[in-house]
């Protein structure tokens, strides 16, 4: 009697087995945040890791040279092969090439094979040759020509910059042409073309416009010269560069944006490399249709729409909140709308990104642009997606969950603090204001966090409301009014899916998708962690409040 | 003047609150209290006892309206404070509670400065003046013998407070207000003993100047801060008079039962 009793209490009413069960989903559901951390970090962030260029000659005695990415065993076959970057997309047609090892005659990693990045067509992968200026040679690899090559590239960005500041000048001196330009087009091909009076008007506005012209003159054609001249130094110089397999190729060194020489790097040297790259990875456009440069506009485009939408859709859930749970009458209706709330959570994405483009777009924004912008239809203005119509789709997507949770924390104030108040002679709305919103802060800025991180993994709304593969201008710059919420904008989840999916290149695009699923995910803890801290801040202020 | 049912009240001093076949109920239907005829002296103490659930708390909480939170509740008959109906259409509730302040059984602080929750009031009625409010605080928390523990951290929090200073600053954040009536809800039933001694002390000082009603289980408390005390029981007012009497000579047996320790 007295064993069973003992066994009794000690398995089943402690619960051992149960207790057993849920470290096990704890366990479990450790492994699946680790692993899938793990596996986005492991690939992506050795993709800026300068890899050793391997040179293997090939029994048919052809040459490929790259890094390896991978080696794998070949399907049905007791063989391996490896995958070579071999970059020169521009000669070979593809950057990366399966070679069989059981061909390779001999693997070596020559110390002078080097990377040239360009603006086009990816990487360059051989042996710098020699610098030629208008056909010359300049000079010819040896001790000091690569310090020369790095003040040769830096000298052709330069000139770039310049080209592109003086040719702001020319624009910025045409622009009372211009605007007569557009006068003059509206007087020939608008609806009064061909009367005698638009005939009188186009001939005065002809004679302003050679006057305005002459009177620039100088102004223009200064600027313009400066351009002619800059743009001859820059076009000059070129590289001969010895491919692997023998060919000769010659370069334009403006196209040159880099070069590095990975077998002769020491570590020191690779992580410089690395850090310069991640540091351009954040802050540069992306180039080659987004499978290399940086993903500084994704970026800049997802914290700022998830920064609009906190900063409408918060505030907005929240007077909802306080409404439904101090103001309205319990009863049915009541707990209709709170039905209403929680199941909107569960609809899905998409059909909230099909009635942003419906209501936000067409409807509000199409309003805004018959109103307001007149003058450019047919060409919408806010009457097609941007960050305001995105950002106000998600705000809606999110605002339930910032919903439930004030209403939590409205509850969670103890009754003696609202009793305090009114006791006080406060109205209900002071009380409110001053007791029990400040106090129920903790429990909406949870509804925040949990809005923030739904909507910056999410993507199916924004592809009809206003995200786009790349955008010229970010919606902030320093052009009148500063703030372009009409603009479209890019943003990292529809980053990762653009390069993954819709490349053209796909091996190269790989690692990029790991890179910027690895950043999406930092900048979702980072925007986390901020509001995680503040709601800290706050409950240490409320701590024993409710006593 | 109308009497009440017990009481040979001795000379005829002004009256605070007068309370006429007041009847209370919760839900609509549920009872707690059956007409209440009660008049409350000016500048006096006057205890509230009974069992627990005999509608002592419900009563004072009449005094100030705070019952008008709680929903489905009904009351019939008429409070009249310093002679004006409360209950009368268009009665401001902001004013009636400046006027009538209210200590809770549990302190309950503003998760604010200590210096924020004593202005919270005149805050409240729109004063902005910052010297004005100073004064207001210093004079508040001297009523409440707090100032000496408190002047150097009035920008800390109240939080920060042991349970008896708290429930001295909540006594502190009423006065603020400059009510005439102060209710006091068990004010010390959460406190150890020196901390009452000092709420009782408080007590005693204010009745120079305010009209104080206490709700308290602790029978020896109402007896010595206490110039009048009432006994009610399931609902019901059974007897009120001065607190010597109440307590030497009651005149109903259930009063004597319940304060010799028979039931409650």
């Amino acid at each position: 009697m007295a064993a069973r009793n003992d066994y009794h209490r000690g398995f089943w009413a402690e619960g051992v087995p149960f207790i057993w069960i849920s470290g096990m989903a704890v366990l479990v559901l450790l492994a699946i945040v680790i692993g899938f951390l793990g596996l986005i970090f492991a690939k992506g962030a050795g993709h800026f890791w300068p890899a050793p260029m391997a040179q293997v000659t090939l029994k048919s005695g052809s040459s490929v040279m790259g890094p390896v990415m991978e080696t794998e065993a070949i399907p049905h076959a007791a063989a391996t092969r490896s995958l070579f970057k071999i970059g020169n997309r521009d000669v070979y047609g593809l950057d990366f090439r399966w070679v069989d090892d059981a061909a390779v005659e001999k693997r070596e990693y020559p110390p002078d094979a080097a990377v040239i990045e360009r603006s086009e067509y990816g990487d360059m992968h051989g042996f710098i040759q020699a610098l030629r200026e208008g056909g010359a040679v300049t000079a010819r690899a040896g001790p000091d020509f690569h310090p020369l090559l790095e003040k040769k590239i830096a000298r052709a960005a330069h000139l770039k910059e310049e080209i592109k500041k003086a040719a702001d000048d020319v624009e910025h001196a045409r622009e009372p042409l211009a605007k007569l330009e557009v006068d003059i087009r509206l007087l020939e091909d608008g609806s009064e073309a061909g009367t005698p009076e638009a005939a009188l008007k186009l001939e005065k506005l002809n004679a302003e416009y050679d006057a305005l012209a002459l009177k620039l003159g100088d102004a223009i054609t200064v600027p313009e010269q400066r351009i002619e001249s800059l743009r001859k130094e820059l076009d000059a110089p070129t590289l001969e560069v010895a491919l692997a397999d023998g060919q000769v190729k010659t370069m334009p060194l403006k196209d040159v944006r880099a070069f590095y020489l990975p077998n002769r790097m020491g570590l020191s040297a690779k992580a410089g490399h690395y850090l310069c790259k991640v540091w351009d990875f954040l802050w540069t456009w992306p180039r080659e249709s987004n499978t290399e440069g940086g993903v500084f506009p994704a970026i800049f485009g997802t914290v700022m729409m998830v920064f609009i939408m906190v900063v409408i859709g918060a505030p907005f859930g929240v007077m909802a909140a306080l409404y439904m749970n101090e103001y309205a009458k319990p009863g049915f209706f009541l707990n209709l709308v709170r039905l209403g709330v929680n199941n909107l959570a569960g609809v899905p994405s998409i059909v909230f990104g099909i009635f942003g483009l419906g209501f936000f777009i067409y409807f509000i924004g199409g309003g805004i642009d018959r109103l307001f912008f007149t003058d450019k239809l047919p060409e919408p203005t806010y009457g097609t997606g941007g960050i305001l119509w995105a950002s106000l789709t998600l705000a809606l997507l999110t605002v339930p969950v910032v919903v439930v949770a004030t209403l939590e924390g409205l509850a969670a104030v103890p009754r003696a603090n609202r009793e305090g108040a009114l006791a006080l002679g406060s109205t209900k709305w002071q009380m409110l204001w001053n007791v029990v919103l400040p106090n129920s802060m903790p429990g909406i800025l949870t509804g925040v966090i949990l809005a923030i991180s739904r909507a910056t993994g999410e993507v199916a709304p924004l592809m009809i409301t206003g995200v786009v593969k790349l955008v010229a201008e970010l919606p902030v710059d320093a052009g009148w009014p500063f703030l372009h919420l009409d603009r479209k904008f890019m943003h990292l989840g529809f980053h990762i899916y653009d390069v993954g999916f819709q490349s053209p290149n796909v091996e190269a695009a790989k690692p990029m998708v790991y890179t910027t699923t690895g950043l999406l995910l930092v900048i979702v803890v980072t925007l986390n962690l901020v509001a995680i801290l503040l709601r800290n801040r706050l409950r240490k202020t409320y701590k024993g409040a409710a006593l | 003047m109308d009497i009440p049912m017990t009481a040979p009240m001795d000379a005829a001093g002004d009256v605070a609150v007068h309370v006429r076949k007041l009847s209370f109920y919760y839900n609509q239907s549920q009872q707690a209290l059956y007409d209440i005829n009660m008049d409350i002296r000016r500048q006096k103490v006057t205890a509230f006892i009974g069992p627990s659930g005999c509608g002592k708390s419900t009563l004072l909480r009449c005094f100030n309206r705070m019952n008008d939170v709680i929903l489905n509740t009904r009351m019939e008959g008429d409070i009249l404070i310093n002679g004006s109906d409360i209950y009368k259409e268009g009665v401001r509730l902001e004013a009636l509670r400046k006027r009538v302040g209210m200590v809770f059984q549990r302190s309950n602080p503003f998760p604010m400065s200590i210096f924020d929750n004593i202005a919270f009031g005149p805050r409240m009625r729109g004063m902005k003046d910052k010297a004005v409010l100073g004064e207001i605080v210093e004079r508040s928390l001297k009523q409440a013998d707090l100032w000496k523990e408190v002047k150097d951290r009035l920008g800390k929090s109240a939080l920060d407070l042991s349970g008896g200073q708290q429930q001295r600053l909540c006594i502190a954040r009423t006065l603020a207000n400059d009510p005439e009536i102060i209710l006091m809800d068990e004010p010390a039933s959460a406190l150890d003993p020196i901390s009452t001694a000092k709420i009782e002390e408080t007590i005693q000082v204010l009745k120079e100047q305010y009209t104080i009603v206490i709700v308290t289980h602790n029978l020896q408390q109402a007896a010595r801060c206490s110039d009048y005390t009432a006994f009610f029981y399931m609902g019901k007012l059974l007897e009120m008079n001065v607190t010597g009497r109440i307590f030497q000579k009651p005149s109903v047996k259930d009063t004597e039962d319940y304060i010799t320790g028979k039931f409650g």
